[in-house]
């Protein structure tokens, strides 16, 4: 927080003080995100989803995670592992995580460098979503496609004029990663 | 050559062509950063009115770009954040202020919100970052909480915030995703105890609790969802009222992190939250309806005097203001009145041994002539301290009134050598009032002495005994007039118990 700009006109006694607090309450503040994360990695391992999965990365770094979701069953995905980028911000979850794509995929609402077009990883991001229910929407987005606003509006129109082309395109798209 | 491109180019280094020029002034005008006073509707408005023209040049400009470039204008456009200066929560300050923003805007709003400052002197300015409704509401609750005093009180709101919790669940929020922010409300609470077991003064601690960022998340979350389950348990009360199903309302009006509150939302908050304490909400509308004052609408079934959050709306954002009740304290002054007339008790026109003539007491200022004060023979009554109360207004009356109106007929004397009970601050410069708390304790007339029969006292609502309102006083052998500062908060608080 920077209170630097303030106007003192009125404030400036409270507005320094509220200063002073807040450097000490910022290591809270890391003690609540990973508190939060830990709590939403204990619940993917105790009550894990069909399909999904997600860990943090092997740096020790909890703020970034590596997910997984393999392709739902009569889906042009079917059968193929995704791997994904979780970041997430200091203030999560006032703030959505970043969320990427790593393997390379053709979907409408996702670009050629796997950014997500998805409201509620934007302006609809609500502090009680999480990796698993982010994963879950990422899934069924991948058998519902929001045609309305897509990344990829070749893909939007394939998906609505020929399925066989469009999953021809999604194979040729897809490249599994190897595991890191 | 095209139009367009003409346009476009001021968004590039070079303006390689010389006919910008005259397009230059309105486009500077117009992508200038607005400004973040609220008179600006009306600022903005003109700004954002080009003629049809350049507007049409505009979007056949954007046709133009590749899609590269058309898609990293969304993508700046999309992660565009403005940014807010300014606490989350600010210090209480005068109304004088808003007065201020307002002084050359519509006539309108200038006579509301100078009466504003007088009817409602303080108010705390709230961050307009999409949370200001809601964070007004959860301070509010807190402050008013605090400004109770009663260990008990928060006990039990404590434990009924965290009852609330099984509606959370009923709902089917998990609840290692919402603890985190019970944990934050709690905290609230602990300290909220803690100050009023020092006997703190201030809400200082609040202040600064909600200008952590997380704290004031974690808390505005915390009653978000709270409020998302109640109406997800009481549709039927909101349902009529959406234009979306409720589900979906709750999930991206109500659930999410930066949406700011509306109408509903802020009713079911009330209903599902907030008054189960037993605290009363207002909303005062500041807009150019018809009318001097603002327009006040309660939210809850009975606004309790020094229980009641009141919230200052102007379209889209909301602040907390503080109605002259609040900082109002009150001091002995000499009872002028009675100081001349010997037998107290029989209310009416013969036992007041002064002309009640209507004629001669509607002249202004006939009584403030110093002269008649200095020389009246008077005691003044010793400089006790009874403890400052609130009055209250009575609870039908609808509009604020003008202070104009209300006050203009008492005429004021000023009394030499009045008891200097409080240092008071000078007072904010009254801009439609005459000063009357400058120049020591006045003489209060009530209006009644000058109507012919005093023996019907219309008194149509249940007052506190201090209330200067209640003109049952004047029955009362002890009854003492009282002088209020309007601008002393501190003292008010302090001097409370």
């Amino acid at each position: 927080m920077d209170y630097t700009m303030e106007d003192t006109q009125n404030s400036a006694p409270d507005a320094l003080e509220a200063t002073k607090l807040n450097s000490a309450a910022q290591r809270n503040d890391t003690q609540s995100v990973t508190k939060r994360l830990q709590a939403e990695l204990m619940q993917l391992m105790l009550s894990p989803s069909p399909g999904i999965s997600a860990f943090p990365d092997a740096d020790g770094n909890l703020l970034s995670w590596t997910a997984t979701i393999t392709g739902p069953t009569e889906t042009p995905y079917e059968g193929l592992t995704l791997k994904l980028s979780f970041t997430f911000p200091n203030n999560y979850p006032y703030s959505p995580p970043t969320v990427l794509f790593k393997t390379p995929i053709y979907h409408p609402n996702f670009d050629f460098s796997g950014r997500i077009c998805l409201d509620i990883l934007k302006d609809k991001w609500s502090a009680v979503y999480n990796v698993q229910s982010v994963l879950l929407s990422l899934q069924s987005l991948l058998g519902e496609p929001n045609n309305a606003s897509p990344l990829n509006a070749q893909a939007a129109e394939l998906w609505d004029s020929d399925q066989e082309e469009f999953k021809k395109h999604v194979l040729a798209r897809h490249r599994d990663l190897d595991d890191e | 050559m095209s139009l367009s491109k003409l346009v476009w180019s001021h968004f590039g280094p070079h303006h390689p062509f010389p006919e910008k020029q005259k397009f230059h002034g309105f486009y500077r005008d117009a992508l200038a950063p607005p400004a973040l006073s609220p008179p600006l509707g009306l600022s903005l408005s003109a700004a954002f009115a080009p003629p049809g023209t350049v507007t049409m040049s505009n979007s056949s400009n954007m046709n133009a770009l590749s899609p590269d470039e058309m898609q990293r204008f969304q993508k700046l456009s999309n992660e565009f954040e403005p940014e807010v200066p300014g606490l989350f929560v600010s210090p209480k300050q005068s109304s004088h202020n808003i007065a201020l923003e307002y002084a050359n805007a519509d006539p309108t709003l200038a006579t509301k919100t100078n009466a504003l400052a007088v009817t409602h002197p303080m108010t705390r300015v709230m961050k307009g970052d999409g949370n200001c409704g809601w964070r007004a509401v959860a301070f509010g609750y807190f402050e008013t909480l605090f400004a109770l005093r009663d260990p008990l009180r928060v006990q039990r709101e404590l434990a009924r915030i965290k009852s609330l919790t099984y509606t959370l669940d009923r709902v089917g929020y998990a609840d290692h995703l919402y603890e985190i922010f019970i944990d934050a409300t709690e905290e609230i609470f602990a300290q909220t105890a803690a100050a009023i077991q020092n006997g703190d003064q201030d809400e200082l601690f609040l202040v600064n609790a909600f200008n952590n960022e997380y704290k004031s998340n974690s808390v505005i979350m915390h009653f978000r969802l709270l409020t998302s389950a109640w109406m997800k348990l009481n549709p039927v009360r909101y349902q009529a009222f959406l234009s979306l199903p409720l589900e979906q309302y709750c999930a991206t009006e109500i659930d999410t992190v930066r949406t700011e509150i509306d109408e509903v939302g802020l009713q079911a908050l009330v209903d599902g939250v907030i008054e189960g304490a037993g605290f009363g909400i207002e909303i005062l509308y500041l807009d150019r309806s018809e009318g001097d004052a603002v327009t006040p609408h309660q939210l809850s079934s009975n606004c309790p005097s020094g229980a009641t959050i009141r919230l200052l709306y102007r379209p889209g954002h909301y602040d907390l203001i503080y109605r002259a009740e609040q900082t109002v304290n009150m001091a002995p002054v000499v009872n002028y009145q009675y100081a001349m007339t010997s037998n107290y008790s029989p209310w009416d026109q013969g036992a007041l041994s002064f002309d009640v003539n209507s004629h001669l007491m509607s002249i202004p200022n006939l009584m403030a002539d110093p002269a008649f004060g200095m020389g009246a023979p008077m005691s003044p009554m010793p400089s006790l301290s009874p403890p400052p109360a609130t009055y209250r207004i009575s609870p039908t009356q609808d509009m604020y009134q003008s202070p104009m109106q209300a006050h203009a007929p008492v005429p004021s004397i000023p009394v030499p050598s009045p008891p200097p009970v409080l240092p008071s601050a000078a007072p904010p410069p009254m801009t439609s009032l005459p000063s009357r708390s400058s120049d020591g304790p006045q003489i209060r007339l009530n209006p009644l002495v000058m109507k012919p029969n005093l023996n019907q006292l219309p008194v149509t609502a249940p007052f506190k005994k201090s209330s200067p309102y209640n003109q049952a006083h004047f029955q009362n052998q002890d009854f003492e007039p009282i002088h209020w500062e309007p601008n002393d908060t501190r003292r008010y608080d302090g001097s409370r118990r």
